[in-house]
């Protein structure tokens, strides 16, 4: 699976966003979102705060399961008590293999979702051989959703004790490396 | 009406038995040895022998309406026919009409006219001299179509209720009957789909593959190369002066026209290009129009000789198209050269043998020219299928004058045909669904509903109960065994079985637009054929039923009405896609639900747009129709966006990527039009022009809103260029060649935008196009 997570303010602005890949399954923690696809999933994400608007009202949970899914990429969010929002978009596929073929011309949307070689290739690839739990690829499966959740959880606790610095603002940009590293640890830990 | 005096005249209010023929035709140029044919609507089926139409069944009532004379053509026989002199147009009709004229409304109109019965067209070999005389090459059938599709005045039609209903867009769709012969044994040789498909897993793997298969005779594909063409053309003809370079902070903004032009086209193409099929009797005649002119030596032989090509011989139908049907015999009196008495002779001689369902069409043989006194344009026909719209155009690229794809037409011809066409449809076609509704009704479907007629299926499908039974499970011997109906082997009902009855009685009443009872015939029907694993019978139900239901009520506030709506939607396309490979009947039905839920309001336009993304998600649209119905669902959206509904919020951030997404394919197929069109709409939606900010509410969006920024920029300049450099007679080829070679000379930069077979996986190592994008998270990555 690829993961792209975004914090997303109360104006509908953006204060952070990560790609990630999949720690589990011998997966190397990278994403393989296809150039298209990582285009694409900036406006999935902010087409899908519409259903997040139209749920908190119905649900008293933070953590909102699958609030919307765009063609195979599936959108997870967890609302926070300021109504800030983490939008977590998750691609199956299986890890570290290229896609067995090429679409055909029908096939909606016409790009392949992911690669074989990471899209991003700054993001340093350590193989991980933690896989003890292993999420299925299946993202509508239960353990799928534990596993957002507590992912989520660990994140809110993190983005907590980050705008809890006199010096950030709840709707100011999260640019502190410290914030992002202890992200990608959560998103190692349990994705 | 020029010919009803003589009708009326010659009609007898009551005919004798039908008498061996030796005794009738007593006219000389008739050969004695003929036996005429059965006046077809005494053929009851075989099951039910021989019970009245009029049976006091309290749910039946009296057929007659109050004001109308009945007049019993066929005491004598089992089945009696009734014939009503109805009126369009009466002032006495107090029923209500159908609202007209909403845009919303629109889509509906067109998907309720679509559905219209179809009459096949056999004609003597003289009668088609005659017409090409007139200038009509294709035949008589190309002359009624386009009079058959907009019938004048109101048709009135009863329903199983008793309650008439003026329709004022009632229609008929003729066709040709030797092309009807010729297309059902096509497909009867390609054998039966859902057998085949029985045997294969129904794994994913072998789905797709089956897809791809199945997928190049199929008539999605045909309709996705007629729209490409059509948008070559109209880009051709763009006219670029007043659409100037998309920016949206010059240019006052208008809201988008909903839907591309091409929609309404696109719909009515794939609700006109089904195939005759044995699992639907939509396409299948209702009624065939047998015709004789007044020049053949022998017309009563003639005409029994075409009667009998209709139910036997070498080149019938195929087996699963009932017989049944209503026969209507034209004699065309040609004005010019023949004498009017002798015809008039001939037509009551002819409705001595044939009963009433005959008509006297008066027309004059010459060819009429524009410059003629009272001449009129025939009309194009608007219901062609998307096969013979690709023909006709392609016969107009390459005859010389234009002057033949224009044809006119005398005046007084056309008020003759109206007046047979009114005839036939309110006196003859109207009045026979309708009784074989209410027989098939009170002989089939109401003892198959009652008690008793499921315990006895029950019975026979569970118990030994059948006589059959023994032959049992053998393979092939599948059919008995279950003791259903279904021809396993061939994959059809045959037309005399129950099953296949009742479908014809919900579609006949579906095509008189009797919803309730077309709806409810079709809900009993989905069990039976789901424990017959019928499955194509299956799929197509389902489908008539959501169909139905959206289609019945007019309001909407049902949430769980929806749920089984999609439920039913669900399984047809499962069915469709996996039992038979069928995609394009997906298509339809996908696209139907989508217009009719769009139909009702903002609240169901978000269930439309669920649907459509749903439809998207199988794989099995062609790149225009992609591009379609992703608008579409935009424009779904869009009439959520501004809409306040309590407790949901609004969609205009789905309805912004889902206008990206169509501009995206817009692009890809070449249209910059269109893709401008949405793209604007995008950045109003994403409020670009209220925050006075140069892009996207995310920062990482801007990559592709530039990419597409920038093709659309390109397409402008290449238009530009063509405006200012060829003459308007290269205009077309030149457009596409001046693009081509421009985007030969931009793909470096952004090869995705521009080329069209850029579906192929993309290599993700090559550097990328757009620093603006990428600089953000990868300065993030790296910290």
């Amino acid at each position: 699976m690829s993961y792209y997570f975004c914090i997303v303010g109360t104006q509908d602005q953006p204060l952070f966003e990560l790609e990630f890949g999949t720690s589990k399954q011998g997966g190397d923690g990278v994403a393989r979102f296809s150039q298209e696809a990582r285009q694409m999933n900036p406006f999935i994400v902010h087409s899908s705060l519409d259903f997040v608007d139209e749920l908190q009202w119905t649900n008293s949970q933070m953590y909102l399961k699958r609030v919307d899914q765009f063609a195979s990429s599936h959108v997870s969010t967890f609302l926070t008590p300021t109504s800030t929002r983490f939008m977590l978009l998750h691609l199956p596929h299986p890890p570290n293999t290229a896609p067995q073929s090429t679409p055909s011309p029908n096939s909606f949307p016409p790009f392949t979702p992911y690669t074989s070689t990471p899209a991003s290739t700054t993001t340093a690839g350590r193989s991980s051989s933690s896989s003890t739990t292993s999420i299925p690829n299946n993202p509508t499966s239960p353990q799928t959703e534990e596993a957002i959740r507590a992912f989520f959880g660990e994140v809110f606790e993190i983005w907590m004790k980050a705008i809890m610095s006199p010096f950030a603002s709840v709707e100011g940009k999260l640019g502190s490396p410290v914030f992002r590293q202890r992200v990608v640890a959560a998103g190692k830990k349990y994705l | 009406m020029p010919s009803s005096p003589d009708h009326k005249r010659g009609r007898p209010s009551e005919i004798p038995e039908p008498q061996p023929p030796e005794h009738t035709l007593r006219s000389p140029r008739d050969s004695p040895s003929s036996s005429i044919p059965e006046f077809d609507t005494s053929i009851s089926p075989p099951s039910f022998g021989s019970k009245t139409t009029l049976s006091s069944s309290e749910t039946r009532l009296p057929i007659t309406p109050p004001t109308s004379s009945i007049s019993k053509s066929r005491s004598g026989s089992g089945l009696r026919k009734q014939s009503r002199d109805r009126s369009f147009a009466s002032s006495r009709d107090t029923s209500p009409s159908i609202p007209l004229s909403d845009s919303n409304q629109e889509c509906r109109q067109t998907i309720v006219r679509s559905f219209a019965p179809r009459v096949a067209v056999y004609a003597s070999p003289d009668t088609e001299e005659f017409i090409r005389q007139k200038g009509f090459h294709g035949g008589l059938y190309t002359l009624l179509r386009p009079y058959g599709e907009r019938l004048q005045g109101r048709v009135i039609i009863r329903d199983s209720v008793g309650s008439s209903k003026g329709w004022d867009d009632f229609g008929v769709r003729f066709i040709n009957g030797q092309e009807l012969q010729r297309s059902s044994a096509r497909q009867v040789e390609g054998g039966s789909t859902d057998l085949e498909t029985r045997s294969l897993p129904n794994g994913s793997q072998s789905l797709s593959e089956h897809r791809n298969r199945s997928r190049s005779d199929d008539f999605t594909t045909v309709i996705d190369r007629l729209l490409s063409q059509q948008l070559h053309t109209e880009n051709a003809i763009f006219d670029s002066s007043k659409g100037d370079y998309f920016d949206y902070g010059g240019r006052s903004y208008e809201p988008r026209p909903a839907g591309s032009p091409l929609y309404p086209f696109y719909l009515r193409k794939l609700l006109s290009s089904a195939p005759i099929v044995p699992y639907e009797t939509f396409s299948h005649p209702v009624a065939c129009m047998i015709t004789v002119s007044s020049r053949h030596p022998a017309p009563i032989e003639a005409l029994r000789q075409l009667y009998e090509n209709t139910c036997q011989g070498f080149n019938k139908t195929p087996t699963w198209i009932s017989t049944e049907y209503l026969r209507y015999y034209v004699l065309i009196h040609d004005e010019e050269n023949d004498d009017i008495t002798k015809t008039t002779a001939l037509f009551d001689l002819m409705k001595r043998h044939f009963g009433l369902h005959c008509h006297l069409l008066r027309l004059r043989s010459s060819q009429c020219v524009q410059t003629d006194d009272d001449s009129t344009r025939v009309p194009s026909s608007e219901w062609l299928s998307a096969e013979e719209e690709i023909k006709q155009i392609r016969s107009r690229d390459y005859t010389v004058d234009i002057e033949d794809s224009e044809k006119y037409i005398l005046e007084s011809d056309v008020t003759a045909i109206g007046a047979l066409l009114r005839e036939m449809v309110a006196q003859s076609i109207v009045p026979f669904m309708e009784s074989r509704i209410m027989t098939w009704n009170d002989q089939v479907a109401s003892r198959r509903r009652g008690f008793s007629g499921r315990f006895m299926s029950l019975s026979k499908r569970w118990t030994g109960f059948g006589s059959s039974k023994v032959a049992a499970f053998g393979p092939g011997g599948a059919s008995t065994a279950s003791g259903s109906n279904y021809d396993v082997q061939r994959g059809f009902y045959p037309p005399e079985t129950p099953e296949a009855i009742m479908r014809q009685l919900a579609d006949y009443a579906f095509l008189l637009r009797d919803w309730k009872l077309a709806h409810s015939t079709y809900d009993f029907l989905r069990t039976e054929f789901s424990h017959d694993k019928a499955w194509s019978y299956h799929a197509a139900v389902n489908e008539m039923v959501a169909i139905t239901s959206l289609l019945m009520s007019q309001t909407y506030n049902l949430k769980y009405k929806m749920e089984a709506i999609d439920q039913m939607l669900d399984t047809a396309a499962y069915s469709y896609l996996t039992r038979c490979s069928m995609p394009s009947n997906v298509v339809r039905c996908f696209t139907l639900a989508i217009e009719l839920l769009k139909n009702r309001g903002t609240l169901a336009a978000d269930d439309a747009a669920r649907l459509g993304g749903k439809l998207l998600d199988f794989g099995i649209l062609d790149p225009v129709a992609q591009a379609m119905t992703s608008e579409r669902i935009a424009d779904c959206y869009m009439s959520r966006a501004s809409v306040i509904v309590p407790n949901a919020g609004t969609r205009r951030r789905q309805a912004a990527l889902w206008n990206i997404l169509s501009a995206d394919s817009w692009i890809k197929l070449d249209n910059p039009v269109q893709a401008r069109l949405c793209l604007t709409e995008a950045s109003a939606l994403y409020r670009l022009r209220d925050q006075q900010i140069a892009g996207p509410p995310f920062l990482s969006m801007q990559g592709f809103w530039q990419k597409l920024d920038r093709a659309l920029g390109e397409a402008h300049n290449a238009q530009s260029l063509v405006d200012t450099g060829v003459g308007a007679g290269h205009l077309e080829y030149s457009t596409i060649e001046e693009t081509e070679q421009l985007s030969a000379f931009t793909r470096p930069v952004n090869a995705e935008v521009v080329d069209t077979e850029g579906f192929t996986s993309q290599d993700a190592s090559r550097p990328h196009p757009n620093a603006s994008y990428d600089t953000p998270l990868q300065r993030d990555s790296s910290e």
